[in-house]
């Protein structure tokens, strides 16, 4: 971590400093600065509403009893999003990662005050998504979505940078052979990276 | 095997280059060259145009709604009740392989405590005697006779039958049998002079303990 980064990730820390003297509105604060973030993480990983609330609130009780032990050798948010990986990954091993029928599914997958545009965004990306692995929807929300570093995605997947970077590259191939372009455009069907 | 040309490592550059550009984390340089790669490379271009939408799209919030302070009372109301939480969560947290190992130890432990209910119930005298153990006494009236080899089996049983004694050891190594009444009413010294008196009898003397 550089500079820049310690100083971004600050006000994270001293909230994690205060959760660990027992302060639950800094807890409060803290779970509702990530509630979104982990929320779309972990929709990477299960459609269930009910898996992905139970997932944050594994992930902060965690992190409410392990609060003092963060040294912040990583970001804060690394820290977070680890935990939450490993909570999703186990609560895949409970409730299966295949979604809920869509008739236990909320009404509207789609958010009402989506624009057209988002929502073809979002089918566009669905599309995309639904050819990838459980690992390579995670990279690939980990580096586009929340903008982590190679280093930062095996810290949290607890892996070599190497198979990041694996991960990462099949994903992007898989991607582009799969997604329709820019609008009017066909799919590009290519074996192999440039 | 073949090198790629410059032009296309330079696509494969700026291919590694794209997620880092987009996302903020590469550096000035980096951001520049790339620049210029697209202006003059139609393929890279289009890749990058998929790459920036793939990011757009990526950054745009879950679609599966999930309430933050619904969420947020649970959790905290969670935190009031430790306990059984912590219970829960370790008995969910024992996979499958904890409870076979689980299962094997106590299978283990059943058959041990099967095998010593065995051993208790079995006769515990062992079938050896140390040197320090007093030997076990003799049958009273016990006598040690010597038979001649050439005694019948016939004489020797009729001989026992007649003075009323039973074969309690032996024979040893020099053929010596250890006789005992088998009615305790018979006097031993007298069973001891017909014996000595007996033909094919070479030896008889009375067991004394040892002291």
């Amino acid at each position: 971590m550089n500079d820049t980064d310690i100083d971004a990730d600050a006000p994270d820390r001293m909230l994690l400093q205060r959760m660990s003297a027992g302060d639950r509105v800094a807890l409060g604060v803290l779970y509702r600065s990530y509630h979104g973030r982990l929320c779309r993480f972990l929709s990477r990983l299960t459609r269930r509403p009910d898996v992905i609330e139970e997932v944050i609130n594994d992930c902060f009780w965690i992190a409410w009893q392990k609060a003092g032990t963060f040294h912040g050798d990583s970001r804060v948010s690394t820290w977070l999003m680890g935990i939450a990986y490993r909570c999703g990954l186990k609560a895949l091993r409970q409730h299966g990662d295949e979604p809920v029928e869509d008739d236990t599914l909320p009404e509207q997958r789609t958010p009402a005050h989506d624009l057209d545009e988002d929502r073809e965004l979002r089918d566009w990306l669905g599309k995309g998504l639904d050819r990838l692995s459980a690992d390579q929807r995670t990279v690939i929300e980990l580096v586009y979505g929340v903008g982590h570093t190679l280093d930062e995605v095996a810290v949290i997947m607890q892996c070599p940078v190497g198979t990041v970077k694996a991960r990462l590259f099949h994903a992007r191939v898989k991607l582009r052979n799969v997604l329709p372009g820019l609008a009017g455009e066909t799919p590009i069907h290519r074996e192999n990276a440039p | 095997m073949t090198f790629p040309s410059n032009s296309e490592r330079d696509c494969v550059r700026a291919w590694e280059a794209m997620p880092w550009v987009l996302q903020g984390s590469a550096t000035h340089e980096q951001g520049e060259w790339l620049e210029g790669h697209l202006a003059q490379c139609e393929a890279c271009r289009r890749e990058y145009d998929q790459q920036s939408r793939l990011r757009l799209a990526m950054s745009l919030p879950s679609d599966i709604p999930v309430d933050a302070n619904i969420g947020l009372g649970r959790l905290l109301a969670r935190l009031d009740t430790p306990e059984p939480q912590e219970v829960r969560l370790r008995s969910r947290s024992g996979n499958w392989l904890n409870r076979a190992l689980v299962a094997v130890v106590l299978l283990q432990a059943l058959g041990i405590g099967a095998l010593g209910m065995k051993l208790w119930s079995a006769d515990g005298s062992p079938l050896y005697r140390t040197l320090s153990q007093e030997a076990p006494p003799a049958a009273p009236g016990a006598i040690r006779v010597v038979p001649d080899t050439a005694m019948t089996l016939a004489d020797w049983n009729a001989l026992l039958h007649a003075l009323r004694l039973k074969v309690v050891g032996g024979p040893n190594d020099v053929g010596a049998y250890t006789v005992a009444p088998t009615d305790s009413a018979s006097a031993p010294r007298t069973t001891l002079q017909q014996l000595r008196a007996t033909r094919g009898i070479r030896l008889a003397e009375p067991v004394i303990s040892a002291p």
